[in-house]
């Protein structure tokens, strides 16, 4: 069976004011299959966040696609024409951003919002189109959903309002679903409760999902998958569960010892407290060259890392790939 | 929510405005040099000494401030703002006589302004660097230097000696009068200039606002979303984007009514429309004070008659004002 | 692995550019400000028109409110740019006029300006009652259109510069006040401004010499701009009969010479445009200084 999502070879470029292209995301691949949930991860500006917003095609001007292949079930994306990819986006594909308190339009009701993606992609009568609003807004869990639905943006909780978006985003029953850090403007409990309702969601619908975050507790709970991305590579990619439990790469043991406490289903740590743990910072757009970008914070690095270009992803067990030359050494 | 009962405090809020725009009238009166007499009569009038004795009697003039304010109040609440020796009339009639033509110049044109203005804005902000984007921002530049006086007189002498197809002045043919459709047409005729050079004033700051704004919402999350949703690109710009962008237009054209009334009183008196304009200039060239008292009430009323409706639009567009009532 | 990348203080060094730039904010304004090419276009047009009024009688010795040849000239050999209704030098007039109008606009700039930003100030800074109170005396004038306001004023209280200048001044300052409002009432709670009042300042001196020269930037722009408004107010005035007869000035010229637009198009023609330019310079100054003093708006 086909995957769901298959993202190849895909690379992002900005373009700067002098007109070069800057790479912001270099030939990253991964797959998703149905029901199945892939995270990536790696700090801000790693390019998780442009990688969600070219799978939909919706990358901020600026910003190009200059290479690679996003196949929804076996469809192109990246050359749908205007008329498909509208077709596709919140129908096929749908996304959850980051800020539930901007990404809802403050002038319409939420159960109008909702109303509407049915009203274009399933041709539903307005009285229709609002009856089911109403219904996902119960599906996502938010009590009194009838008066909800009359209710604008700005008289929701921030968590309440993420649930509407999620709302939004599977009323239609994607096949894809790209939940963009869509826990991160939340309160921590709400966090967890968002969280929940996505897995449950999942079960129910069965969809695929792109999971961007850099909650690697929720990745231990959520994801089936993990691909690690650092300064617009992927550096580790491989099952949550192995990956989480015995990183190869130096970059993701250091995310991972950034953690404080990594006991699954316990109480999920607040923030990335401890940071200091990888020192320096991700270098900056366009000083990137063909070095292995860790290589000014890692601790491992030595001589070979310094002599030779940043190595290809390859495989250390079946599923799980490493991008560095001192996986072996390392591995321990 | 309880929209009547906000209407009502508006209303008492502006009743309160206009007694003191009436006080200060008075004050005004009384403060001017020379003898108030000679300010309620006007100037050049022509009042004779048997008129002037009447008004001192009618105004009290002998006895104190006071109670010449409360005789003053009394007169006005009666419908009486004075009498224009130089017209020859009580001036509460002059005024309602040239108000209709005034407002249908300053509504013809705040319509204009504000379709093409917005229009202008919002496609010059789809291409934030394009040819149009650069065409707004000088055409805002020269609107917001001309001044209004000279751009009509600019247009009246294109349109009145090097291209004549347009009436330059007054507000229907006299030489060959018209009726019916025929005269509705020959009046939008003349509209055309003087609606024109107003607008223009107005085309210039909305456009530039427009596009200001247009640009920042289209960068707003809400529109990504919309986008996300696979909603049609015009659903996108006018549902989503549209709505949000006159926000502030609607908050700025409300703030320069007054600005629009008196742009108005100057392109009437360029292309003599039959308005308050006309009648503004001539007060001022005989000294007729009562009328211009009265013009500035007018207008004062007027002013605050469209910062109501300003502030209903407000409600209707912005949810969030109707809900966070005060 | 304590030991700091040279790489990334390279990397960290622009950002801490600015900061340190910061030390003399008047002198990084003004140099960019010298960035800004309308800004500088701006600055150019109003220095020729400024130094034009200011030694053109030199250079062009010719009376304005003499009568210099017949009425109606057209612009020729005589009469640079022709004579007015009465026979009056049109260029000399411009020369003239441009003292008269640049001073009332700027005079009457001041004049706003002043009563703007102390309304505005005392109305941010204490809030409460006073805040209540000038807001509704704000809200007062701005029911009234300033230009009729002034208009008014003039009729009432005499045609003479000074009269016309404190008119235009005292109509139009509600902006003013509005601004600064916003901008006292933003800093008022700003944790350095609390800071001071922690530290015993007391009213005055907070106001003068710790919130105000925060709150200067859109004040110093606005002011820029209530130049160019007075200017066009001095012109309306004018236009509507209500000019110094005595005073030359551009608004006078359009003024006295509308009615005669069609047969003399040189008698309001050049006025206007005059007018028109000194705004236009003023502004594109004013986007210029905003530019300079507004550095996180400089995209728009």
């Amino acid at each position: 069976m086909a995957p769901v999502l298959r993202v190849d070879d895909l690379s992002v470029s900005m373009t700067s004011r002098t007109g070069e292209l800057v790479p912001v995301l270099e030939n990253l691949s991964f797959t998703v299959d149905k029901g199945r949930t892939i995270a990536l991860v790696g700090e801000s500006g790693c390019g998780k966040s442009m990688t969600a917003l070219a799978i939909m095609r919706l990358l901020p001007d600026g910003f190009v696609i200059t290479g690679g292949r996003v196949l929804l079930d076996d469809e192109d994306v990246l050359t749908a024409r205007p008329r498909r990819l509208r077709a596709l986006r919140g129908n096929a594909m749908s996304m959850v951003f980051q800020e539930p308190m901007t990404a809802l339009n403050p002038l319409y009701s939420v159960g109008d919002q909702i109303a509407e993606v049915l009203r274009y992609h399933r041709r539903l009568g307005r009285a229709d189109a609002a009856e089911q609003a109403v219904g996902f807004l119960k599906a996502v869990q938010i009590p009194a959903a009838e008066q909800r639905a009359q209710a604008y943006p700005h008289q929701l909780s921030g968590g309440m309002r993420q649930r509407v978006m999620i709302a939004m985003a599977l009323a239609c029953r994607p096949k894809l679903l790209i939940a963009d850090e869509p826990t991160t403007a939340l309160d921590v409990t709400v966090q967890a409760q968002i969280f929940d309702l996505l897995a449950q969601l999942q079960d129910e619908t069965e969809t695929a999902i792109v999971l961007i975050t850099h909650d690697l507790g929720a990745v231990a709970e959520l994801a089936d998958d993990v691909a690690v991305l650092y300064a617009g590579r992927c550096i580790e990619t491989g099952p949550a569960q192995q990956l989480v439990d015995r990183p190869r790469h130096p970059y993701t043991s250091g995310l991972l010892a950034c953690v404080p406490h990594l006991s699954v289903g316990t109480a999920r740590p607040e923030q990335w407290v401890d940071l200091g743990e990888i020192p320096g910072m991700v270098p900056s757009l366009g000083a990137r060259g063909p070095d292995c970008a860790f290589l000014a914070r890692c601790a491992n690095a030595g001589a070979i890392c310094r002599s030779r270009p940043q190595p290809p992803l390859h495989d250390i067990t079946a599923g799980h790939a490493v991008s560095c030359w001192r996986v072996a050494e390392i591995a321990a | 929510m309880n929209l009547v009962a906000h209407i009502l405090g508006k209303l008492v809020n502006a009743a309160a405005l206009l007694l003191a725009v009436l006080v200060l009238n008075f004050c005004l009166i009384h403060l001017a040099p020379g003898d108030p007499v000679q300010v309620i009569a006007g100037e050049m009038g022509g009042a004779s000494a048997e008129v002037v004795a009447a008004l001192r009697a009618k105004y009290g003039l002998d006895r104190t401030l006071f109670e010449q304010l409360m005789t003053y109040l009394h007169n006005v609440a009666g419908g009486d703002f004075g009498y224009s020796y130089y017209f020859n009339e009580p001036v509460l009639g002059l005024i309602l006589q040239r108000l209709p033509a005034t407002l249908y110049l300053a509504f013809s044109s705040l319509i204009a302004a504000v379709l093409v203005g917005t229009m202008l804005g919002v496609v010059s902000a789809r291409r934030p660097n394009g040819l149009l984007s650069h065409g707004v921002t000088v055409l805002s530049l020269a609107g917001y230097a001309a001044p209004i006086f000279w751009t009509g007189l600019m247009l009246l002498l294109l349109f009145g000696s090097v291209w004549p197809i347009l009436p330059v002045s007054g507000m229907a043919d006299v030489v060959n009068p018209k009726t019916g459709f025929a005269y509705l047409l020959d009046v939008a005729k003349h509209l055309v200039l003087p609606s024109l050079t107003l607008a223009l004033v107005f085309i210039a700051q909305y456009s530039r606002l427009a596009r200001v704004n247009m640009i920042d919402v289209l960068s707003a999350d809400y529109i990504r979303t919309a986008r996300a949703k696979g909603l049609p690109e015009t659903v996108v710009i006018v549902k989503h984007a549209l709505r949000n962008m006159l926000i502030p237009i609607v908050t700025v054209v409300g703030l320069q009514f007054g600005n629009l009334f008196a742009g108005a009183v100057l392109v009437e008196t360029v292309f003599s429309w039959p308005g308050m304009g006309r009648l503004v200039f001539d007060s001022i060239l005989r000294r007729d004070y009562p009328t211009l008292m009265a013009v500035l009430f007018f207008s004062a009323m007027m002013v605050i008659a469209a910062n109501i409706i300003t502030d209903i639009v407000y409600r209707l567009i912005d949810p969030r004002i109707r809900a966070g009532a005060r | 692995m304590s030991t700091l990348d040279p790489s990334l203080i390279v990397a960290a060094a622009p950002a801490a550019l600015p900061a340190a730039k910061a030390a003399s904010p008047t002198k990084a304004a003004f140099r960019q400000f010298l960035r800004s090419p309308s800004g500088v276009a701006g600055a150019a047009m109003l220095l020729v028109l400024v130094l034009g009024t200011l030694f053109g009688p030199l250079v062009y010795p010719v009376d304005p409110l003499d009568i210099a040849g017949l009425p109606f000239t057209p612009p020729s050999a005589d009469a640079l740019l022709g004579t007015d209704y009465l026979g009056r030098d049109i260029l000399a007039g411009l020369i003239h006029g441009g003292r008269a109008t640049l001073m009332v606009g700027a005079v009457a700039a001041l004049i706003t300006i002043s009563i703007g930003v102390t309304v505005g100030a005392l109305s941010g800074f204490f809030g409460g009652w006073i805040d209540s109170a000038l807001v509704k005396i704000a809200e007062f004038f701005q029911v009234l259109p300033p230009l009729l306001f002034a208009m008014v004023l003039v009729t009432l209280f005499g045609q003479k510069l000074t009269t016309i200048t404190l008119a235009i001044g005292a109509v139009s300052w509600t902006a003013a006040a509005r601004l600064t409002r916003a901008e006292f009432m933003r800093l008022r709670d700003l944790d350095f401004i609390k800071a001071s009042r922690a530290a015993g300042a007391g009213n005055a001196h907070l106001i003068l010499r710790v919130v105000l020269p925060n709150a200067l930037p859109p004040i110093i722009v606005s002011a820029t701009l209530a130049i160019g408004v007075a200017i066009l107010f001095e012109g309306g005035l004018s236009f509507l009969g209500l000019g110094d007869p005595n005073t030359m000035s551009w608004g006078l010229m359009i003024g006295q010479n509308r009615n005669y637009v069609l047969d003399a198009w040189w008698a309001v023609t050049f006025p206007g445009a005059a007018i028109f330019l000194a705004v236009l310079a003023i502004s594109l100054v004013g986007d210029g200084v905003n530019d300079a003093v507004n550095p996180r708006l400089r995209r728009r």
